[in-house]
């Protein structure tokens, strides 16, 4: 079944995402290296800054900064261009695409057979694009590939972010891939079952069945969950233990990343 | 005579139209090591629960210690960060147990709860992955794990608060026969009376090891109690609850018969 | 749906954060009061559920597949402040961990699926649904048509946002700096898919799992039906195909209806009665009008209060063409869909707020 192969693969590539992501976490990198905190606000502020600039080349010293940065993090630029790269350029890269005709503005060429007029103004708009989405994503995949996440989500607190929506995000992540994992299990065995090919109602009710059967079992797991926190004395508050401590390394970076965050607000204005 | 650690008085148990307890007693004296028996279904997870304060009963009581155990008595903050840091639960399925991103934050959750200092947290925390063998796991997320892994994370997590009573659901369950030889090798060294054990299972072959005294339940009631090796005498009663089997097999002599049996050593 | 970084500006994104924070906070303060100290479990595991489904491949009618957000099934079993909560915090990790959706545009994404998607499916859900048993087929098609809303106002409220921004920013040179296309690209690009695929996934998915519940477990559909009428009979496994039949003519009604719309402007000149102080100085208009009223000629001046009247609203999208959309047909379209949304939304918000006045009295009594 079409539909069931698809989610099977969807939850593969997510459960090898995370794996992935867990291993270079523990490698001797720059950006392994460095405390979670710094990582985060520097990511954060060179997002924003990238989304500010309103000159190409500022885009693009962004980016090379972001390849320099994964290179000395022994984070292969292979994996960047699969999990990042080629995704951006087919997704809005194809977005991008009628752009140059579209957008009005001053004519630069035609289109030899098909006389279509194509625009400075669009081609800029779609380098605009197209090198934002990238730069942008080029960065958080960055700061996740070099970050476990319970420390991504414990830096997040710098933000101000409450307690209590870090334990939520910290619990969600583990249980989407336990979900993930008894869903994978759950299709897997369906999928052995199916003998020919079922119509479309027939379809729709598998998956809407697969589904429900999963908000079920779901559902009942987080009261067992609840009594497991009871258990161990969960009383409605909750506390994390962050023990980020910099170190010099941490504050050069810190200065390295903001100044160019600076550079590229001021030079992109 | 010391206070009994749970003095379970004729409790009563409903969960959706149907009985898990019925009019159960038993008394867990200090320092024993105490197996409740049962097939699937007897009831005796149901109890295991009651007796951490999880769920109430609907009648009957259940005191800890000489201080009775209900709803009202865990709500006051003082009495329960006592009862949750002097009895600890390892549940059966250890995924529900491990709700933490990595596994050194699970074992810190505990701590963290009872409102320890950081520093007291970090410490205990490190000597009991070390104490586990579980050292090199402990920035893993939980779902590249295997159970037997799981299993020591869960038991990491609880005795990292140092519980006078241990229970135990189901503790060797679905684990292979390495880690399962672990976990028996652990509960036999509990013996002593440093601690009380509560622990139910199905599994007759490690009973006399591991268990001191036992309860056997069944329809949420008790139907026998003693001794490890005078339970396992009554072989009818153990037919009758499920707990034992009688299938076919092949005796040295050739001959192939069948009749009540456990799989098990003796010296 | 999930807008990535660099489509919007940071001051829409900014505007954005704004606007969904206080939805945040209320939704905050009202599931820890409902939920209490089961709220870090729960909303945990909803959400990381979400998550999951939105992963979900699902089978369509005509052979394709698609995926969807879930908003409007969160919403039935949870009510819109969880599902709000919970389709945001699975909104959050999908961008930060696995780069689906933006981190500037995270406070957009999620006002548009996860506070939009779940206020809009909760009212079409309760008045669609009223007071129906909690296993009738009445649901199955309030949830379906739920669903259906929910997702296509979240696609409306992105193809705005992205529509706006080659009006407001653009580089000295004149192009767009952000979304290139205007709203008279983006509206038709966002909605035509939202419309057809990503509507009827949603369709699709809430009405099937809702029908699976009333099968398994009706009860987990009990807190978005309060005065649900008990069931008359326990609903047998063959009225699943009834179930589904209910909903499809309703989805194909839709359908055909918008893909209709724009046969009203084959239907040439203006209707009888709808005349502008205008059209009362024009020739050809007069004859017309003439024409229509039994050969009565119009007065030559327009009517004092009709010339008085005209000018007070001066309506949004003058004669079914908003001004930034060059051919008529596509205008003529968009504002039937954006027409025929607001009457309905205004239809439901209001019967439902009178169903909710309606009980008061009676539950202080």
């Amino acid at each position: 079944m079409n539909f069931l192969e698809r989610t099977l693969s969807s939850f593969v590539n997510a459960m090898e995402r995370a794996l992935y992501a867990e291993e270079l976490a523990q490698a001797n990198g720059l950006l392994q290296r460095l405390d979670p905190r710094i990582k985060v606000v520097s990511m954060l502020a060179l997002v924003i800054a990238v989304a500010m600039a309103h000159k190409l080349w500022v885009i693009g010293a962004v980016f090379a900064g972001a390849v320099l940065l994964a290179v000395s993090s022994c984070i292969p630029l292979a994996s960047l261009a699969r999990r990042a790269w080629i995704p951006v350029l087919l997704f809005t890269g194809i977005i991008a695409l009628p752009a140059p005709f579209v957008v009005p503005g001053r004519e630069v060429w035609r289109i030899p057979w098909l006389a279509w007029p194509i625009t400075a103004q669009g081609l800029s708009s779609a380098g605009y694009l197209i090198s934002r989405v990238e730069t942008a994503a080029t960065l958080s995949l960055l700061l996740i590939l070099s970050t476990p996440w319970s420390h991504v989500l414990k830096a997040l607190r710098v933000f101000r972010m409450p307690v209590v929506l870090v334990v939520i995000l910290g619990m969600a992540y583990r249980y989407i891939f336990l979900l993930l994992a008894s869903a994978h299990a759950m299709l897997e065995s369906r999928r052995s079952r199916l003998v020919g090919k079922l119509e479309g109602p027939e379809r729709r009710r598998l998956a809407a069945a697969s589904v429900g059967v999963l908000i079920s079992r779901t559902l009942e797991m987080s009261g067992d969950v609840y009594d497991a926190m009871l258990a161990r004395g969960f009383r409605g508050e909750v506390r994390v233990l962050d023990d980020f401590r910099t170190t010099p390394l941490d504050w050069i970076m810190l200065a390295v990343l903001a100044a160019l965050a600076a550079a590229a607000f001021y030079g992109g204005r | 005579m010391p206070d009994p650690v749970f003095e379970v008085s004729a409790v009563t148990f409903r969960y959706h139209q149907v009985t898990a307890l019925e009019n159960l007693s038993l008394t867990i004296p200090p320092g024993q090591r105490v197996a409740l028996l049962g097939a699937n279904g007897s009831g005796k997870s149901t109890l295991l629960r009651i007796l951490d304060g999880l769920i109430f009963p609907d009648t009957g009581s259940v005191a800890f210690c000489g201080e009775s155990l209900s709803e009202e008595r865990l709500q006051d903050a003082g009495f329960a960060r006592q009862f949750r840091r002097r009895v600890g639960l390892v549940f059966q399925n250890p995924d529900i147990q491990i709700f933490s991103p990595t596994v050194f934050d699970e074992v810190a959750f505990g701590p963290l709860q009872l409102q320890w200092p950081k520093e007291k947290v970090r410490a205990e925390v490190e000597r009991m992955l070390e104490a586990m063998k579980i050292a090199h796991l402990k920035d893993r997320s939980p779902h590249h794990l295997s159970t037997g892994e799981k299993k020591r994370v869960t038991l990491a997590s609880v005795l990292v608060l140092d519980p006078a009573v241990l229970l135990l659901d189901e503790p060797t369950a679905a684990l292979d026969p390495k880690s399962a030889s672990q976990m028996i090798d652990f509960l036999i060294s509990l013996r002593g009376g440093a601690k009380t054990v509560v622990a139910t299972t199905h599994d007759l072959d490690i009973l006399e090891d591991v268990a001191d005294y036992c309860f056997v339940i069944q329809a949420g009631r008790v139907v026998a109690q003693g001794a490890p090796a005078e339970v396992l005498r009554e072989t009818s009663l153990l037919e009758q609850t499920n707990l034992v089997h009688a299938h076919r097999h092949l005796h040295p002599s050739g001959e192939i018969h069948s009749h009540p049996h456990l799989h098990s050593h003796k010296h | 749906m999930h807008i990535p970084d660099g489509y919007l500006s940071p001051v829409t994104c900014a505007v954005l954060y704004g606007a969904s924070a206080p939805f945040w906070y209320v939704a905050l303060r009202r599931v820890k009061k409902f939920l209490t100290t089961r709220l870090v479990p729960l909303m945990s595991v909803v959400a990381a559920l979400t998550f999951v489904i939105m992963m979900f491949n699902l089978p369509l009618p005509g052979g394709t597949t698609g995926h969807a957000v879930g908003v409007a099934l969160a919403t039935i079993l949870l009510g819109p402040w969880a599902s709000i909560l919970a389709v945001s915090i699975a909104l959050l990790i999908q961008a930060v961990f696995f780069g689906d959706g933006g981190i500037t545009t995270l406070g957009a994404n999620c006002f548009n699926m996860a506070i939009v998607g779940s206020l809009v499916a909760y009212a079409v859900y309760r008045v669609g649904a009223g007071r129906a048993a909690l296993t009738s087929p009445r649901r199955v098609a309030a949830a379906a048509l739920a669903g259906y809303t929910a997702i296509n106002a979240a696609a409306f409220c992105a193809a705005v946002e992205f529509g706006i921004q080659p009006w407001f920013f653009k580089d000295p040179s004149g192009a767009p700096l952000y979304a290139p296309y205007p709203l008279g690209i983006a509206i038709p690009a966002m909605m035509i898919g939202h419309l057809t695929f990503a509507g009827l996934a949603e369709f699709v998915l809430s009405a099937g799992v809702v029908a699976y519940f009333q099968r398994t477990n009706p009860s987990l559909l009990k807190l978005t039906a309060p005065g649900a009428s008990p069931a008359d009979q326990e609903m047998s496994p063959l009225a699943w195909e009834s179930t589904w039949n209910a909903v499809r003519p309703l989805g194909a009604a839709l359908a055909l209806l918008l893909v209709l719309t724009p046969l009203g402007i084959l239907a040439g000149g203006t209707a009888w009665g709808e005349w502008s102080a205008r059209d009362f100085s024009s020739p050809q208009t007069r004859e017309r009008i003439a024409a229509a009223s039994q050969d009565q000629a119009p007065p030559v001046q327009p009517p004092r209060g009709l010339e008085r009247l005209c000018s007070v609203w001066t309506a949004p999208f003058p004669q079914y063409a908003p001004a930034f959309v060059r051919r008529p047909a596509v205008g003529y379209t968009l504002s039937a869909m954006f027409g025929s949304g607001v009457i309905i939304l205004v239809c439901l918000i209001g019967g439902w707020l009178a169903s909710r006045g309606r009980r008061e009295p009676s539950a202080g009594g």
